[in-house]
């Protein structure tokens, strides 16, 4: 899957936020903020195709995580990513 | 006009108008009640400006009755886009002194040097040049429909709406009884 066309991370006032731009995602209508570890893999994963391992793979790569959290965040973040309608298969 | 006498007057003109009020309110769609997380204009509208110049167009929800009755305070969006000129009668999103920003109509234009207002104003304008302009509105969101800005029957009644700038305050007046 990847992050659906349009999609972007923004920094605004000390924040990263992902706004929709287009006509394509003219009812997208929320900003979405995210934190430090989700901006980061936002950023590794942006233009790219990936998974749930991948995201899993990049937080224990950058962060001290054992493998277990480090997949059970992942997927919980994908879900919710999935839910808000940010990414695409 | 004296505050009683005016105060009379609105309410007679609510217990006049309740039943199209009514009607109106059942033909609006009902404002979320999600959460709303709000930046600075300054900030905001500067991003959304960068945004547009990086040819990335956007819809951002309008705060504000300087644009009623074509733009609602919060109800409606709008959508913009970058175009390499502007023309008289397009509302656009403009810098009019460092970190202000408006969304408002233009109502002249000289050359490079452009004269806004909004539509729900009665006397105040702004002026800027044509390179503080980061986009026009192209989509009027509202909340049931979408409305492109080149809708002849809205250019129709924008121009009308112009054309009675002399009676706007009266017609806002029952515009704000109305909603």
């Amino acid at each position: 899957m990847k992050i659906k066309k349009g999609f972007e991370l923004r920094e605004v006032c000390g924040e990263n936020i992902i706004v929709a731009y287009g006509k394509e995602n003219i009812d997208f209508n929320k900003v979405i903020s995210l934190n430090e570890s989700a901006s980061f893999l936002w950023r590794a994963i942006s233009e790219k195709d990936f998974t749930a391992e991948t995201l899993t793979s990049l937080l224990c790569e950058e962060y001290e995580v054992d493998l277990e959290t480090a997949k059970k965040d992942a997927q919980s973040l994908l879900d919710e990513w999935k839910k808000v309608g940010l990414v695409e298969e | 006009m004296s505050g009683n006498l005016k105060t009379i007057i609105k309410r007679l003109v609510r217990i006049l108008l309740t039943p199209w009020r009514k009607r109106y309110r059942r033909r609006n769609g009902t404002v979320s009640n999600q959460p709303r997380h709000e930046l600075p204009n300054d900030v905001w509208l500067g991003e959304v400006s960068q945004m547009l110049r990086e040819g990335k167009p956007y819809a951002i929800y309008v705060k504000g009755y300087s644009m009623r009755p074509f733009i609602e305070h919060t109800r409606d969006r709008v959508f913009l886009e970058k175009r390499d000129s502007y023309n008289v009668g397009d509302a656009v999103l403009a810098q009019i002194a460092p970190g202000h920003y408006v969304l408002h109509r233009i109502i002249k234009k000289q050359g490079d040097n452009l004269t806004l207002q909004g539509d729900g104003n009665i006397r105040g304008v702004e002026h800027c040049l044509e390179q503080n302009v980061s986009g026009v509105v192209t989509q009027y969101i509202r909340p049931n429909r979408i409305i492109p800005a080149d809708d002849p029957k809205l250019m129709c009644r924008i121009r009308l709406w112009r054309k009675l700038r002399p009676i706007r305050r009266y017609l806002l007046f029952i515009y704000k009884a109305i909603v």
